[in-house]
C-alpha cells in the first residue's frame, strides 16, 4: 500500500542531479541566472521531500523499485524514519542559497558560478540519494557524489591555500570511499547480494567471523573519517574554514552527517543480522565521542579566525552525536539522531552570520572584529542565539538534545560520561564568551568595523530565519524528538547493552 | 595455489594495497601520493574482480556454446563504476596539484609547509 507521494521518490534525486548538468546550459548568456535556477530545483526538491515525509507519516516506510526491476536484482530505493533527513536538508539548502547569491560577489567571477551551483545541486543530490538508497554499492557511488563535489567545493573560491586544503581533503576522504567500497565488496562476497535487507539476512545466515567483522571494521573507519571525528579529523578544520562560507554551512552542517547517517544504515544492517556484539565498539565510540568534545573544545579555544573555531566546534558536535550513539540507550540514541538536524541548524547559522561579518568588513579574526555588535546587531544577534544554542543552554536548539544525550548516559549508568558531556558544553561555553565578548562589550580597532553596515536583505534573512528556527526548536523540540523516536526504538533491541 | 593455507591472489591485493597506502603517507611529491592512491584503489578493484570468480565458468555471455556456471557479472559492473569514480577523484586531485603548483611554485609537501 503505497500512497500517491511514493513516486516521488526517484525524482528527490533525480531533480537535482539533473539540475546540476542543466544549470551551465541555463546560465549560459547570464552566469547570475545560475543561483535562481538552483534555488528553483532545490525548492521543488524540498516540496517533494515533504511529501515524501508525509507519506512516511501517513502509511510508515516504502520503497521505490528503480527501473522496474524487482530488488536484489535493480537497485532498490527505501524511505524509512532515518531517510527523513532528507526534508531538513533539502530545506536548509533552500535557506541557504539566497545567502550566496551576494555573498559570492567578493568571492568569485561572475562566469565561475554556474559551475559553483552545478557543484552545490550535485551535493545536494548526493546527499539525498545517500539517505534514501536501499543499496549498498549505491551508497558507496552517493558517497563519492558528495565527496567529490565537497572537494571541490573547498577550492572554489581561493588559490593556492583552498587548493591545498581540499587535496588534503581528498586525500583522506578517498582512502575513506576505498575502505566502504572495500566493505561493500566483502559483504557482497560474503552474502551474494548488494540490497541492505537481502545483506542483512544472508549475514543471519552466516553467523559471525573474522570477514563479517572486518567489512563492519572497515566500514566503521571509513565512516568515522566522513564525519571527522577525533583523531580522523584533521582534514575538516582547514577545508572549512576555507571555503566560502555558505559552503562552510553545507560542509560543516550535511556533508559531516553523511558519517553518521552511513553508520546508522551499517548499525541496520549488522542488527537486523544478530551477528555483533557492540560492547566494546560502543564502548570505543563512547570514548572517542568524549575526546571529540573536549579535544574540538580545546583546539577552538584557541582559534582567533572565526571560521575556524567554528570548524572546530564541529568536531565538538560530531563527538556529542557519536558518544550518544555509543551510549546506546533510548534517551541517548534519539538525542543524537536529533542533533544530527539540529546541529546542521545552529552550524548553519553560526557560518552564515560570521560569512556576513566578514563580507561587510573583510576581517575574520575576534581581535580585529571587536565591537563589530554596534554596527551589525541583528547579524550579531544572529551569531549570538547559535551560540547560546550551541552550547546547549534552554531555551535554544541545542539544549534538547544535549539534555537528551546526557539523561541517557545516567539511563545507561555511565554517570561520568554525563558530566564529561557538561564539562565539554562548559569548555566550549568559553570560547563562546571570548565571542560575545569581542563583539558587544569592546571598542572597534579598526574603521571598516566602525562604519559596517548590515548587509542586503538577501543575507539577512536567512541568518534571521536560521536564527529563530534555533529558538522555535528550542520550545517545540518534541516535534523532532518524537519523530524519530519510533525508529531508533526498532533499532535499539539489538544495540548490544 | 594455496600456499601455507593462504589465497594467492588475497595477499597480493594486500600487498599492493600497502604499497599504494606506503606511498600516499610517506612520499612528499603530492604527485606520488597520488599514484599511491591509484595503486590502492587498483588493489581495491582486483579484490572485487577476483571476487566474481567461478572455478572453471565460462563468460557470462549468451552466445550459442556457453553453458552454466556462469562468472558473476556483477562485480565486473561493480569495477566499472569504481573506475569511473577512480578517474573523476584523479582529475579532481591533479587538477588541484596544478592550482598549487601554479601559486606556490612546488608540489612538495615538504617546501610547501615552510612557505608562510
Amino acid at each position: 500500500m503505497t500512497g500517491p507521494w511514493a513516486e516521488a521518490l526517484p525524482w528527490v534525486i533525480v531533480l537535482p542531479l539533473v539540475g546540476a548538468a542543466l544549470t551551465p546550459a541555463v546560465a549560459v548568456r547570464h552566469p547570475r541566472v545560475a543561483g535562481f535556477w538552483a534555488w528553483g530545483v532545490l525548492l521543488v526538491t524540498a516540496v517533494l521531500a515533504s511529501g515524501l515525509v508525509a507519506e512516511l507519516l501517513a502509511r510508515g516506510p516504502f520503497s521505490y523499485e528503480l527501473g522496474g526491476w524487482a530488488a536484489s536484482y535493480g537497485i532498490e530505493l527505501r524511505f524509512d524514519h532515518f531517510s527523513a533527513w532528507v526534508l531538513p536538508l533539502a530545506v536548509l539548502f533552500v535557506v541557504i542559497v539566497p545567502f550566496s547569491w551576494r555573498y559570492l560577489d567578493h568571492v568569485m567571477p561572475d562566469e565561475r558560478r554556474p559551475p559553483f551551483y552545478a557543484l552545490l545541486l550535485l551535493n545536494a543530490g548526493g546527499m539525498i540519494g545517500f539517505c534514501v538508497t536501499g543499496d549498498l554499492f549505491n551508497l558507496f557511488v552517493f558517497t563519492e557524489v558528495v565527496s567529490l563535489s565537497s572537494y571541490a567545493l573547498v577550492a572554489v573560491g581561493g588559490r593556492g591555500l583552498a587548493a591545498f586544503a581540499a587535496l588534503k581533503y581528498l586525500f583522506i576522504g578517498a582512502v575513506s570511499s576505498l575502505l566502504m567500497l572495500f566493505a561493500t565488496a566483502q559483504l557482497f562476497v560474503l552474502t551474494g547480494s548488494l540490497n541492505m535487507a537481502d545483506v542483512s539476512l544472508g549475514l543471519g545466515e552466516i553467523g559471525s567471523g573474522t570477514a563479517v567483522m572486518v567489512a563492519f571494521a572497515a566500514f566503521a573507519v571509513s565512516f568515522m573519517v566522513k564525519a571527522a571525528m577525533f583523531p580522523v579529523h584533521v582534514w575538516l578544520p582547514d577545508a572549512h574554514a576555507i571555503a566560502p562560507s555558505p559552503v562552510s554551512a553545507v560542509l560543516s552542517g550535511m556533508v559531516v552527517k553523511v558519517g553518521i547517517v552511513g553508520m546508522l544504515r551499517i548499525y541496520q544492517i549488522y542488527f537486523g543480522a544478530e551477528v555483533l556484539e557492540l560492547g566494546a565498539f560502543n564502548l570505543a565510540l563512547v570514548w572517542l565521542g568524549a575526546v571529540s568534545i573536549v579535544m574540538g573544545a580545546f583546539f577552538a579555544i584557541f582559534q582567533d579566525d572565526i571560521k575556524l573555531m567554528l570548524a572546530y566546534s564541529t568536531i565538538s558536535n560530531i563527538g556529542y552525536i557519536v558518544l550518544g550513539l555509543g551510549l546506546a540507550s533510548p534517551y541517548a540514541v534519539i538525542g543524537a539522531s536529533v542533533h544530527v538536524f539540529n546541529h546542521a541548524l545552529i552550524k548553519a547559522t553560526l557560518f552564515l552570520a560570521a560569512g556576513s561579518i566578514i563580507h561587510q568588513t573583510g576581517f575574520r579574526t575576534l581581535s580585529d572584529l571587536r565591537g563589530i555588535a554596534r554596527t551589525m546587531p541583528q547579524t550579531s544577534a544572529a551569531m549570538a542565539i547559535g551560540a547560546v544554542s550551541i552550547v546547549g543552554l534552554p531555551p535554544t536548539a541545542g539544549f534538547v538534545c544535549k539534555w537528551y544525550i546526557a539523561l541517557g548516559a545516567f539511563e545507561a549508568n555511565q554517570a561520568p560520561f554525563g558530566f564529561a558531556l557538561v564539562f565539554g558544553a562548559l569548555f566550549i561555553f568559553i570560547y563562546y564568551i571570548r565571542m560575545l565578548n569581542a563583539f558587544y562589550f569592546q571598542k572597534p580597532v579598526h574603521d571598516e568595523v566602525a562604519q559596517a553596515s548590515e548587509t542586503p536583505w538577501s543575507m539577512r534573512g536567512p541568518v534571521v530565519l536560521l536564527a529563530s528556527l534555533c529558538l522555535i526548536l528550542g520550545v517545540l523540540g518534541g516535534i523532532p524528538l518524537n519523530f524519530v523516536e519510533p525508529a531508533v526504538l526498532d533499532l535499539l533491541p539489538f544495540w548490544g547493552q | 595455489m594455496q600456499p601455507f593455507g593462504l589465497d594467492l591472489d588475497y595477499v597480493a591485493v594486500v600487498v599492493l594495497f600497502c604499497v599504494g597506502l606506503y606511498m600516499l603517507v610517506a612520499k612528499s611529491n603530492l604527485l606520488k601520493k597520488l599514484l599511491g592512491l591509484n595503486v590502492m584503489e587498483t588493489a581495491v578493484f582486483a579484490f572485487i574482480v577476483t571476487a566474481g570468480m567461478v572455478e572453471g565458468g565460462d563468460p557470462p555471455i549468451m552466445v550459442a556454446g556457453t553453458s552454466a556456471p556462469f562468472a558473476s557479472p556483477i562485480p565486473h559492473a561493480m569495477v566499472l563504476t569504481g573506475i569511473v569514480v577512480a578517474v573523476s577523484v584523479t582529475a579532481v586531485a591533479l587538477a588541484l596539484i596544478v592550482q598549487i603548483h601554479a601559486h606556490f611554485g612546488t608540489i612538495e609537501i615538504d617546501e610547501l609547509k615552510e612557505l608562510p
